[in-house]
């Protein structure tokens, strides 16, 4: 039986029967227990402070000792509350993490997931409001996925937390704060990383976005489609592995490809997705690759310049043409 | 303060095989026949095998960049090392590991690249330790000159915030790499830091072993007793320079050699033959059966194989492959 949640119940609900079903599951990070935004409001209370565990404000060392408990039996569950304070922990995301098991031979595992709150709208300012998920692409043996809705929030956080690897789970402010709901079966359930799902099937054009931008592209084909043109939405769901056989099949079929992300255009998803297309299947475009993102400025504190900054269904649209 | 015979004898057996490890590595260096350069820890053998001696098998080990006395003293196997620094596909780490030592049969989960962001990992495997209710101690051995990278603070604070089974083991051997000691810490000593988030510290002598081994003790029962975490600092003097090619011109000659004389591996041989239970032919006859194994686990390194293409794309990720 489904029944609708919201996108934070959601997230809330993976950390719950997770917890419940393996005792060596806790939850770490900043203000967990009370939680400022309500993804582990209340676990405090079944689980108990042993298993749901305030840090000092730390980053670097709050993830470097989520890592080593991680490499000591246990599979943490730590919250970095805003994306932008991921770059304080830089040095244990890129240089230590991802890269444990390959420099030990597989000796340890780093099973531990990160959940981090990214995007803009919220009228928090500069750096409080980013998506740097690009920043993160490069370090290699990372998993980063990033859900749009109830669904794919909870099934993709519960396999984050049964992984034997390091996984990024990226929830956009939008889809917390904006409460989208979505049906969520009462049953137990898991998904896969690096499948896509089609969000919306077209024929014109390929249009790839992920998070919160699925709903801006959902927005941009019910706009496109009043003047005849049929985009195809994917909505990612998982950065790292990537379903690149799912961007290729809809493009071999458009011949078209937009990408869409909330981060910064400069070396962005965007990039890496047109230079896998134009490298793998340059015969099949019919146009050049379109790429949507965010300007290489910061986040302004006015409203004004915030919404000037966010991509959204308009800069989609244009893109679409552009492509078309 | 009396170490047990027994434990005294192999104390000083383990200081010699970390000194005739580096001085091969030393060797082989000049002989152009290995190409990872060494970070000796020629002099401070009585901090790095003191700190390890009272660890249990199951205890956890962060060690340092500098030599290979606390590997060893964790029980790492010397042929382990070899084929680690020559990067061969036997190696613990299936030559992927270098100079980052890690060995998971002597509990040794790997050594950070970036100096003291391992302050953090060494917490939580204490923390691990805790709630899963192990019984281990994770011993965090450390240079001075890593206790001023910035997560030095919050590790310290949520050891003793959590009441963690860890020791912080800091080595002060009067140099923070090409520099000395004063160009980076505006104190007499690290320890003394503890004391802002109450937790326990002593400063000891580093040359003498049984000094080193019983302040280590102290220190790992009273973080196993569910006491919370411990600081020991350890004075001692690096006689080798910061790496293979640094001729280290910074260095002070004369302290160098007034240092020479309190050689913790001649202190400790003293000791032996007054009590009795060393001779003279005894510590030849151990100084030649040291070298022959290490020349053995340097033969049987060199012969081993190299990782090949298929090791590249393996143990990136538990599945197979490369993302």
């Amino acid at each position: 039986m489904a029944r609708t949640i919201t996108f934070s119940q959601a997230l809330n609900e993976a950390m719950a029967e997770e917890l419940r079903r393996d005792p060596s599951v806790f939850i770490i990070g900043e203000d967990v227990r009370v939680s400022c935004f309500g993804q582990t409001a209340g676990l405090v209370n079944e689980f108990g402070q042993e298993r749901v565990i305030n840090t000092p404000i730390a980053e670097n060392a709050i993830t470097g000792a989520a890592m080593g408990a991680a490499l000591n039996g246990l599979r943490p569950v730590l919250e970095i509350m805003f994306m932008d304070f991921t770059m304080l922990a830089m040095d244990q995301l890129c240089n230590n993490l991802g890269q444990w098991r390959y420099v030990t031979g597989g000796q340890y595992s780093i099973p531990l997931t990160i959940r981090t709150a990214c995007g803009a709208g919220m009228r928090m300012g500069y750096g409080h409001s980013q998506c740097l998920q690009s920043q993160l692409i490069q370090a290699p043996g990372l998993i980063i996925v990033e859900p749009s809705t109830p669904y794919d929030a909870k099934g993709l956080l519960k396999a984050a937390i049964r992984s034997d690897d390091p996984v990024i789970v990226v929830e956009s402010k939008k889809l917390i704060f904006g409460a989208v709901q979505g049906e969520v079966p009462e049953e137990e359930y898991t998904l896969p990383f690096g499948e896509a799902v089609i969000r919306k099937p077209g024929k014109d054009a390929t249009v790839v976005a992920v998070g919160f931008m699925c709903y801006e592209a959902l927005g941009a084909a019910q706009q496109l489609a009043q003047e005849g043109i049929d985009i195809e939405v994917i909505d990612l769901r998982s950065i790292v592995p990537m379903d690149k056989d799912a961007i290729f099949k809809s493009v071999e079929k458009t011949g078209r490809l937009i990408t869409v992300e909330e981060g910064r255009i400069r070396g962005g998803l965007g990039a890496e997705i047109s230079a896998l297309a134009t490298t793998e299947y340059f015969g099949l475009l019919k146009a050049p690759v379109q790429r949507v993102a965010a300007p290489m400025v910061p986040i302004g504190g006015s409203p004004a310049l915030e919404d000037l900054y966010i991509p959204n269904k308009d800069s989609i649209v244009r893109a679409v043409k552009r492509a078309l | 303060m009396s170490v047990d015979n027994n434990i005294l004898k192999e104390l000083y057996r383990r200081m010699i095989l970390v000194r005739c490890m580096e001085d091969t590595h030393n060797k082989l260096l000049q002989e152009g026949k290995i190409q990872l350069m060494g970070h000796f820890g020629t002099g401070q053998e009585a901090v790095a095998i003191g700190v390890t001696g009272p660890l249990r098998g199951e205890d956890i080990l962060f060690g340092t960049h500098r030599g290979v006395g606390e590997y060893i003293g964790k029980g790492m196997a010397p042929r382990d090392i070899w084929l680690e620094y020559m990067g061969k596909r036997d190696s613990p780490c299936n030559g992927k590991g270098g100079l980052h030592l890690c060995d998971r049969k002597s509990n040794i989960p790997g050594l950070v690249a970036s100096l003291g962001s391992d302050f953090s990992i060494a917490v939580g495997t204490a923390l691990a330790s805790k709630m899963r209710k192990t019984g281990q101690v994770t011993l965090y051995f450390v240079g001075e000159g890593t206790c001023n990278q910035a997560d030095a603070h919050p590790s310290m604070c949520m050891a003793a915030l959590w009441k963690l089974p860890v020791v912080f083991a800091i080595c002060t051997n009067e140099f923070c790499e090409l520099s000395y000691k004063c160009d980076h810490i505006p104190t007499k000593d690290v320890a003394t830091r503890a004391a802002a988030y109450d937790i326990p510290f002593n400063i000891v002598d580093g040359q003498e072993i049984e000094t080193t081994y019983e302040a280590t003790r102290t220190a790992v029962e009273h973080a196993r007793g569910g006491n919370g975490p411990y600081v020991v600092e350890y004075k001692t003097f690096r006689m080798s320079t910061h790496f293979s090619g640094d001729p280290g011109t910074y260095v002070n000659r004369e302290e160098l050699e007034a240092w020479r004389k309190r050689d913790p591996i001649d202190l400790c041989k003293e000791k032996l033959l007054d009590k009795g239970i060393l001779s003279e032919k005894e510590d030849v006859q151990l100084r030649g059966q040291v070298q022959a194994d290490v020349d053995a686990a340097v033969s049987a390194a060199f012969a081993a194989p190299d990782p090949s293409v298929e090791d590249l794309f393996t143990d990136v990720y538990s599945g197979k492959g490369v993302i």
